[in-house]
């Protein structure tokens, strides 16, 4: 457990620059966002109605919509920034000319592949869930300003986006990695291309032969999406959101699906590893 | 006892053989060099033995079978490659910690007391440290931990001469005991020649030769004579013929012996020329 601490230690100082980017966009955003006000307020420009919601929109409504959508920017950035990680995990090392000497010590193959699937997809959680955390105090304030604010509500909507952006980092982030472990750099741009040419090739083939081969593609999208069940809110009462909120649980984390995304993420970490671990180092 | 037992080692990649059928018995406490021209095989050879590369044939090291990756092995063996291998994003301080909480056998007191004689600078990048810093840090977290057996493959290459130097006494000061075995592959075999115990020759992945030095050297003689005298050292069938300026040598038998010639022993870079042939560059 020491040696897999010190793994993670020594993952987390070589990634940390990648895994904090979000937080200066999100720090500049927030700047921008401060200075455009301020800029406003001079001018004599403000509006005391930053939200337009129609007048018949349940408070519940507004409180989990304006929830969910505050982890929609963060989320997309921590997907893009696990990508950005997860190409890099398995052959960095050996284009920077380390490999031999992480290789050298005494530690299992898969702890050292364990740390750095550890760092690239929890790590970016854990900035995820903090950048939606203030966002969501920020944007809840405003919301509580306006009467427009239930605590239950908000705290479910910001931990479903939050649960679903997790969950499509899993599956694209596991991808990635087991990408890294086949090609020695553009690794995500390179499996994708394979996965995109094999999934024509199927359709291709699927409509000259009256084929029903499986689409990659297809199975891909449908394992990383969600629904947030955004849509089924619109013109139903306060009583009937509480329940499609609850019942939005379901469809985003107590389902099978979950189940099987962990499974693919799992195979993905496992069959990385094995083809890591069956490389030669020269 | 045997440290490292290799049996019929065959490496291949793609159509070439880099190791053909090698047999080696490595004991312990020896200084050994391994001399190869380029793409002999002595990286090979290490990296077989350190489980990098899969191969054909057995490795044994202190009675436990090496595997492609069988971690367990680092715990027995050390490593130096060429130094600018290290972590370039790690610091000092960083690698050193790194290094400590992996090795069980790692030794505190030999890395403070080798930290107090180095400068190196602890918050310094590494990526940011000179070659020679680099190879104080790959000495110190090294000879830190207490591994029975060293291998060092070009560990010096770039270095300028009192890196060298240096690099080879900290080694011979700080870590050889009669139970360790240190295996070096160098070019630069003079300097190493004095502190090497046996010398193993490989050329075109074969062992040409693995024997004690100053046996080796024992059997041959160095003569010199004048270049007119040529014709002379021709008739005693020697292994070797070099001319320098007025002079011609010849390594033969140690018991020939011709008059009016100049003895010494025969260097090991002469030697290597003589049993494989062509430049050891």
């Amino acid at each position: 457990m020491n040696k897999f601490k010190t793994l993670i230690r020594k993952d987390w100082i070589i990634s940390k620059k990648t895994l904090l980017m979000p937080f200066w966009i999100t720090a500049g955003f927030y700047l921008l966002i401060i200075i455009g006000i301020v800029i406003a307020y001079f001018k004599g420009d403000v509006q005391g109605n930053l939200f337009d919601f129609p007048i018949d929109t349940p408070i519940n409504a507004i409180s989990y919509i304006a929830n969910l959508s505050v982890v929609g920017l963060p989320g997309l950035m921590s997907i893009i920034f696990t990508i950005m990680l997860m190409q890099g995990a398995l052959n960095e090392d050996v284009r920077r000319n380390c490999e031999l000497f992480h290789r050298s010590q005494p530690v299992s193959i898969w702890l050292r592949t364990g740390s750095k699937f550890y760092v690239g997809l929890i790590g970016n959680w854990i900035v995820l869930f903090l950048i939606a955390l203030f966002t969501f105090i920020v944007v809840n304030i405003i919301l509580a300003i306006m009467h427009q604010f239930n605590f239950y509500v908000a705290v479910s909507g910001m931990l479903q986006a939050f649960i679903a952006f997790v969950k499509t980092g899993l599956i694209i982030g596991s991808l990635t990695f087991f990408c890294s472990a086949i090609f020695k750099d553009k690794a995500f741009l390179k499996g994708l291309s394979i996965i995109v040419a094999v999934h024509f090739l199927f359709l291709i083939f699927n409509r000259m032969f009256g084929w029903n081969l499986p689409l990659p593609l297809s199975y891909l999208i449908k394992l990383m999406t969600f629904d947030s069940g955004q849509r089924a809110l619109v013109g139903v009462d306060e009583f009937e959101t509480l329940n499609l909120i609850k019942n939005a649980w379901n469809s985003i984390l107590f389902n099978w699906k979950t189940l099987f995304q962990v499974l693919f993420s799992g195979a993905l970490f496992a069959g990385a590893t094995l083809i890591y671990k069956n490389k030669e180092i020269k | 006892m045997e440290l490292i037992e290799v049996r019929n080692l065959t490496k291949k990649f793609g159509s070439l053989k880099a190791l053909d059928e090698v047999f080696l018995k490595i004991p312990e406490g020896r200084i050994i060099g391994l001399l190869g021209k380029n793409g002999a095989g002595k990286s090979t050879l290490m990296r077989c033995v350190l489980g990098f590369l899969k191969f054909d044939g057995e490795i044994d090291i202190m009675g436990e079978r090496v595997n492609h990756h069988k971690e367990s092995i680092h715990n027995l063996i050390a490593f130096i490659p060429d130094v600018s291998s290290l972590d370039d994003r790690l610091t000092v301080q960083q690698t050193i910690d790194y290094v400590a909480a992996l090795n069980e056998s790692w030794n505190a007191v030999t890395a403070g007391r080798l930290l107090s004689r180095s400068d190196l600078p602890l918050n310094q990048k590494v990526g940011n440290l000179s070659k020679g810093m680099k190879t104080k840090l790959y000495l110190l977290i090294t000879l830190s931990i207490d591994a029975k057996i060293l291998l060092l493959d070009e560990p010096t290459l770039g270095l300028d001469i009192v890196f060298r130097k240096e690099f080879f006494n900290t080694i011979i000061g700080e870590y050889f005991d009669e139970t360790k075995t240190i295996i070096i592959s160098t070019h630069q075999v003079e300097e190493v020649e004095q502190i090497l115990q046996d010398i193993i020759f490989i050329d075109e992945g074969k062992i040409i030769l693995h024997e004690d030095i100053a046996e080796l050297k024992n059997q041959y003689s160095l003569i010199s004579v004048p270049t007119d005298r040529k014709e002379e050292l021709e008739k005693l069938n020697p292994i070797l013929i070099t001319h320098t300026l007025g002079k011609v040598s010849a390594i033969v038998g140690s018991d020939v012996k011709i008059e009016g010639a100049e003895y010494s022993r025969p260097s090991l870079s002469d030697l290597f020329v003589a049993k494989v042939g062509g430049s050891n560059e």
